[in-house]
């Protein structure tokens, strides 16, 4: 009884760490060089390149414009005041 | 349809076709202002030593500013973060050249299932280390005897606070470390362990300080080497 109980925890603990974080595999696919990883902006690109099929360019000025016009800046950051000292 | 509402119509759209390349030009010489606002504004600083330095490397820094602008444009630096701080809790006057940056990244399921402490330390091996090369390689700045060091801050989003409905929260690392040891990390002369280990930084979550968390520093030569398809610099932009 206590051997199948250790054995389910085990089996169990695996599970636990397999689901709940990356593998090794998904890790070092992220630590290679993804392009689903920095992506310029958010969708901008995807949306631009991929649904059309025509692969325009893409110039600084348009990551200007999908970012004024997403949240990024809205985002909850620490204020330079609990880093910096002017 | 009536001809006048037609020719309403006619001129309007004429109008617009007319003054469109005005607007987008405006637009976009808006934009073209930022590598210049990532600058701290002179008179912000409270000491003079920390004036001098921005008086004197003003240019050096707005190039600096330009090559991540025109070159990385997955990073983005805070307006007024790229200069020479001091950190919060030294009661002197230390001097840091520093650039807080945001990086621009998607929803990643990988990403998110690491814990904390090891997105930082993957944000700052793949972001942090290379903004430090590069401050390191503006040796007429970094040479200045009035600099004791490099800073570099690296925010994201941390994931699942982007979904509708809900505030979007960065995580953010902000690290400090003398120059000595940033040079010799650099040239492969102290090791990774050493480095953090001398470093002073801190993780925040939103405005919540976590505080130091155990930061594994390792090679990533990701924003050094990766090139966003389709995207054309802007002409005249020198891209390395």
């Amino acid at each position: 009884m206590r051997a199948w109980l250790s054995l389910a925890s085990f089996l169990g603990g695996i599970v636990l760490l397999t689901s709940a974080c990356a593998t090794s595999e998904e890790w070092s696919e992220w630590r290679g060089h993804t392009t689903h990883f920095a992506s310029g902006t958010h969708g901008m690109f995807s949306m631009r390149n991929n649904k059309d099929g025509s692969n325009p360019r893409v110039a600084r000025t348009d990551v200007d414009a999908a970012r004024a016009e997403n949240w990024w800046g809205k985002a909850i950051t620490v204020s330079p005041e609990q880093i910096f000292q002017n | 349809m009536p001809r006048y509402v037609l020719a309403v119509r006619g001129g309007l759209l004429a109008a617009l076709l007319l003054f469109s390349p005005l607007v987008n030009g405006m637009t976009s010489a808006a934009h073209a202002a930022a590598p210049a606002d990532a600058l701290m504004p002179i008179e912000k600083y409270t000491t003079e030593k920390a004036k001098s330095l921005a008086n004197t490397h003003r240019l050096r820094l707005l190039e600096f500013s330009e090559q991540i602008y025109n070159c990385m444009p997955w990073l983005f630096v805070y307006p007024g973060r790229l200069g020479f701080p001091r950190e919060k809790e030294n009661g002197g006057d230390d001097r840091y050249l520093s650039t807080w940056i945001w990086v621009d990244q998607r929803e990643d399921p990988v990403f998110a299932k690491l814990p904390q402490e090891r997105r930082a330390s993957a944000m700052f091996s793949r972001y942090g280390v290379d903004m430090l090369r590069r401050m390191a390689a503006l040796s007429d700045v970094v040479d200045d005897s009035d600099v004791a060091g490099l800073s570099v801050v690296v925010s994201w989003l941390k994931p699942g606070t982007t979904r509708p409905g809900q505030k979007a929260v960065n995580e953010t690392l902000a690290l400090f470390v003398d120059k000595a040891t940033a040079a010799d990390f650099l040239a492969k002369r102290v090791a990774a362990e050493e480095f953090v280990s001398r470093a002073r930084f801190n993780l925040f979550d939103g405005e919540t300080l976590v505080g130091r968390v155990p930061l594994q520093v390792w090679e990533d030569s990701f924003n050094s080497t990766y090139k966003l398809s389709n995207y054309d610099p802007p002409k005249g932009a020198q891209c390395q």
